[in-house]
């Protein structure tokens, strides 16, 4: 939870930061939704985690650090 | 539950951190004041909005895994989704919010919807009835973990020494929000110390869950592999980590049961309006919001917040259910476990915990909920019942936070009492989503208010009223049904046995989770409404000014345009300045007036400036609609009708829309004027040169006169005269006369040129014979001079463009030129050549040529360099001016330079001029052969 320094002055208002989050809406909008997360309703298990709670929780993960890298990379 | 903690241990602890909480805010205030604010951090903010996570989330979550696996995750997908459209929606929120100073949700959507007072109550009402039993539900979830912590059983009653826990959270709950959220009238201001405490809470609250979450994964069982597979050995706990109870097929009806997919698309719509739409989460997010660039660490931060959270939430629900089975309410697990474990701090940090996520949603819920009331419900009736009684108060703000506190208050009664009656019925258990359904129905309005110019206040209202009362239908009246408060065949058969009217599948529409359901009838009843009465709606200039104003926010600076329109007559009769001092001072207090309208006489009239001014000023305090009705107060009576200010207020947003409009004409007419004046100037010389031209003619025509007159008197009054001598007078005269009607004929052709008059025969004509002819009609006068002429014409030229008559008076005119300025015994030579498209024609003397300075001048009109030769005119001067208006008539060139030397101009010097003429369309190719002459 350590916070980025960089973030703070950056204006949420410029049209690159902007797109890249709609697009990311759109993305994490199709994964976290059933039929793509009804693929990992099966068997089996990740790091001793069941599969499907290990993907949810690691893509959620992954839309939060994209999320956060969408306004510090240019 | 078998060995509970003390509960006065308990209750201490609870009193004990609920004062660190208070002294946290005072401090945070207090800090505000001395300019070192903490909630001016990004991550304050972000905390902040953790306020979202209630112990629905704390206790609630592991209950909703015990049953649904997977299927609790969507209340948290929603926000996240939301969150990551925040750089578009929320900033344009932020920002409208800061610059018309809203007050809360009710108050945002009525000022959206021009001002309206009707549509401001509705929000606030549906909020209240909405919101206030989750309020309930809070209450209950501090009661039930204080009995599971301190092994009491029932619902919290008589345990304590007050009435119960229920009753002592809400107690203390209402102090604090009196404190802390009710303690300014302006409501657009920040409430530091309320939201640092907030922030603190979110805090806790995650710690607590991290901590009960690591202490039963790797304390009560030996990490992750062995808990997930002990879960896994029992088939019951098996199905809750894959996909079916949240995702699957599963026909376990009710909200809490099992559902469809349906379920999980619906959830994660909701939460993720809820997240825009609650009135607590508005109130942190953008009431509270210091600085709208905090916004994109929130964007990660807070769904970062929102996984942590729920990191544990399964592995605690399959280890309560391992550990106690069916035995036990899942909601319990978080306190229940930690004290199975022996480790009772723990379960009092759980509980302190779950105190604390109830603790921060009553909190900020109440001071919300309160500013909607009073702002857009209490004010607005008080101003149209009571308005003489308030008339004569000086200062309101006291009645003002009166109203506030007293709403907080009963919001919280109404809450404990929901709490008392429901106990564990249904329609308490459920009321969370129950809850985002009802404030989901603001949001197709605050969407739709923020991008459509064209939505209207009517199309808002209805769709907010069809939204909620297919709501109700569909989602309240079924769960009071289930709470055995009305009949159970209302669900199975419908009302009066009417089928169609079952309130889970209205109108026939089975096998939908009733969520979904509600979900699929509200959207459409509520977006339905709205966009088809906006679309048949003609709203007023003030509303479409309003909506401008908030759908154009980040096209204009706020602030940046003033109304520019004259004072229309009718104001003169409205309020002075003096007025709109007593109203504001009346609401806000005299200081603040007295620092509004500073350096004013107060029987100055307002004007609209300083209405607006008071209008920002009330609308922080007491919300927009409000505000308006506020200012129609201050006239004095019977000066104005209220109608009638309301309606000066309108035109006052109106001259603000539409000064953009009026700047922009303004500049048009700007540049009218500067092309007007350039018109004009050239004018002013045109009538110059005219003046010039006539003078000169005049003065032109006097001096052959003169001469005439002069020698005609003398040949008339002395008869005596010398034969000779009368002969020569009589040659002067006859010379002049001559000289006379050439310069009217040339003053006439060059009036008929300038005017377009003149006759043209334009044709191919044939050059060698056109030059040849002109060369005729001037030889005599070259003989006569003793100038040697010389022609250098090649045998066949081309037929170029022109008038036979015309070039020939060019040619002559050029040509009489060079006899007047070649000195006897000089030299003239007439050459033409093809050169490019077109003929070029020179005619060269040996005469005394043209100074570099005159060149551009020798073709103007009575331009003559002659009397530097002979001290007298040699010439009309005319004759150049004339040859140049026929060469460009004709489509040439005409110009001047000094003669080449060579044998014609010994000295060095001498004259060229010439000029050119194009050669008629097709005869170029054929006469190629002769480019550059034979000369």
């Amino acid at each position: 939870m350590s916070a980025a320094k960089g973030d703070a002055g950056r204006d949420p208002g410029s049209a690159r930061y902007r797109d890249r989050m709609i697009g990311l809406f759109l993305l994490a909008a199709a994964l976290f939704n059933p039929p793509l997360l009804g693929l990992f309703g099966v068997e089996g298990k990740i790091l001793g985690v069941p599969l499907l709670y290990g993907w949810v929780f690691g893509l959620w993960a992954a839309v939060i650090a994209l999320a956060a890298l969408a306004g510090r990379t240019r | 539950m078998e060995v509970g903690l003390d509960w006065a241990a308990v209750l201490i602890a609870a009193l004990a951190y609920l004062s660190a909480l208070f002294a946290i805010a005072h401090w945070a205030d207090r800090r505000e004041a001395a300019g070192r604010s903490v909630i001016a951090s990004p991550t304050v903010f972000a905390l902040s909005l953790g306020v979202y996570c209630t112990t629905w989330t704390f206790y609630g979550s592991v209950g909703r895994a015990a049953t649904l696996g997977i299927g609790f995750l969507p209340v948290y997908l929603g926000p996240t989704l939301l969150m990551l459209l925040a750089p578009l929606v929320l900033r344009k929120i932020l920002r409208i919010a800061k610059v018309h100073r809203i007050t809360s949700i009710a108050d945002f959507l009525a000022s959206r919807y021009g001002r309206s007072p009707l549509l401001g109550g509705l929000v606030a009402l549906t909020a209240t009835v909405g919101v206030t039993p989750y309020i309930a539900l809070q209450l209950k979830a501090v009661a039930v973990s204080f009995d599971a912590l301190t092994g009491g059983t029932g619902l919290g009653t008589a345990t304590g020494p007050f009435l119960d826990h229920g009753f002592l959270i809400a107690a203390v709950m209402a102090l604090f929000a009196i404190v802390f959220g009710a303690r300014q009238i302006d409501a657009a201001e920040h409430h530091p110390g309320m939201v640092a405490a907030i922030a603190l809470e979110s805090l806790v609250k995650l710690i607590a869950f991290l901590a009960v979450g690591l202490f039963v994964v790797w304390g009560l069982h030996d990490g992750l592999d062995s808990l997930f597979g002990a879960a896994a050995a029992r088939p019951d706990l098996a199905r809750l980590m894959g996909s079916e109870p949240a995702l699957g097929h599963a026909a376990t009806p009710g909200l809490s049961g099992g559902g469809p997919w349906g379920a999980w698309v619906a959830t994660t719509i909701l939460s993720a309006s809820a997240m825009l739409c609650l009135p607590r989460q508005f109130q942190v997010m953008v009431i509270e919001s210091v600085d709208e660039r905090h916004l994109s660490r929130a964007v990660w931060l807070f769904p970062l917040y929102l996984l942590l959270i729920n990191l544990f939430v399964l592995p605690v629900a399959l280890s309560g259910l391992l550990t106690f089975g069916a035995r036990l309410d899942p909601d319990l697990f978080m306190v229940a476990l930690p004290l199975k474990g022996g480790a009772g701090w723990l379960a009092l940090l759980a509980f302190l915990g779950g105190l604390s996520a109830a603790a921060g949603m009553i909190v900020v819920e109440t001071v919300a909920l309160s500013t909607m009331l009073c702002n857009d419900l209490v004010v607005p009736i008080l101003l149209r019942t009571r308005r003489r009684a308030l008339a004569r108060s000086a200062d309101l703000a006291p009645l003002l936070l009166a109203v506030r506190r007293i709403a907080i208050v009963a919001i919280l009664l109404f809450g404990y009492g929901y709490f008392r009656l429901a106990g564990s019925a249904y329609a308490l258990v459920s009321i969370g989503l129950i809850s985002f359904a009802a404030v989901a129905q603001f949001a197709p309005a605050l969407i739709g208010g923020l991008y459509w110019r064209g939505a209207t206040r009517r199309g808002a209202i209805g769709g907010v009223t069809a939204g909620t009362l297919v709501w109700a239908y569909t989602l309240l009246l079924p769960s009071f049904a289930r709470s055995g408060w009305l009949p159970a065949s209302f669900i199975a058969d419908g009302p009066w046995g009417i089928a169609a009217l079952r309130p889970y599948a209205l109108f026939g529409l089975e096998g939908w989770d009733s969520l979904a359901h509600a979900l699929f009838w509200t959207a459409l009843a509520n977006i339905g409404t709205y966009v088809g009465l906006s679309l048949f709606d003609r709203p007023g200039a003030a509303e479409r000014a309003q909506a401008a104003a908030f759908v154009d926010i980040f096209q204009s600076a706020p602030g940046a345009v003033r109304p520019q329109g004259e004072q229309p007559p009718d104001w003169r009769s409205a309020a002075s300045v003096g007025d709109l001092t007593r109203v504001v001072a009346r609401f806000l207090g005299p200081q603040r007036a007295e620092r509004a309208f500073a350096g004013a006489d107060p029987d100055e009239r307002a004007g609209p400036d300083r209405l607006r001014l008071a209008e920002r000023l009330l609308a922080g305090a007491i919300g927009g609609a409000s505000a308006r009705v506020a200012l129609a107060s201050s006239v004095p009576a019977g000066a104005v009708e209220t109608v009638e200010l309301l309606r000066m207020l309108d035109e006052t947003s109106d001259v603000i829309a539409h000064s953009r409009e009026l700047e922009r004409k303004t500049a048009e007419l700007e540049r009218a004027t500067d092309a007007l004046r350039a018109a004009n100037e050239r004018l002013t010389e045109l009538d110059r040169l005219k003046d010039d031209f006539l003078s000169t003619v005049t003065h032109e025509l006097r001096t052959p006169l003169t001469s005439i007159r002069a020698l005609s008197e003398i040949l008339h009054d002395d008869p005596d005269l010398e034969p000779d001598q009368r002969q020569e007078f009589l040659a002067v005269v006859i010379k002049e006369s001559e000289r006379l009607t050439r310069l009217i004929n040339q003053v006439l052709d060059m009036a008929k040129i300038e005017a377009g008059a003149l006759d043209w025969r334009i044709e191919p004509i044939d050059a060698g014979q056109t030059l040849a002819q002109a060369v005729a009609a001037t030889e005599a006068v070259f003989l006569e001079r003793g100038i040697a002429l010389s022609v250098g014409i090649p045998d066949r030229l081309p037929l170029v463009r022109g008038d036979v008559d015309r070039v020939i008076q060019v040619v002559v005119n050029l040509l009489s030129n060079a006899a007047k300025f070649t000195p006897s015994g000089g030299r003239t030579r007439l050459d033409a050549r093809l050169e490019g498209g077109s003929l070029r024609v020179t005619v060269t003397d040996s005469g005394p040529g043209v100074a570099a300075k005159d060149r551009d001048l020798v073709f103007d009109r009575f331009r003559q360099s002659g009397d530097t030769l002979t001290g007298k005119p040699a010439g009309t001067g005319l004759g150049l001016a004339i040859a140049k208006r026929i060469v460009e008539h004709l489509g040439g060139r005409i110009g001047l330079e000094d003669a080449p030397p060579g044998p014609l101009a010994e000295s060095g010097k001498g004259a060229a001029f010439w000029f050119t003429l194009p050669v008629a369309d097709g005869e170029q190719e054929r006469r190629q052969p002769w480019i550059g002459g034979i000369d």
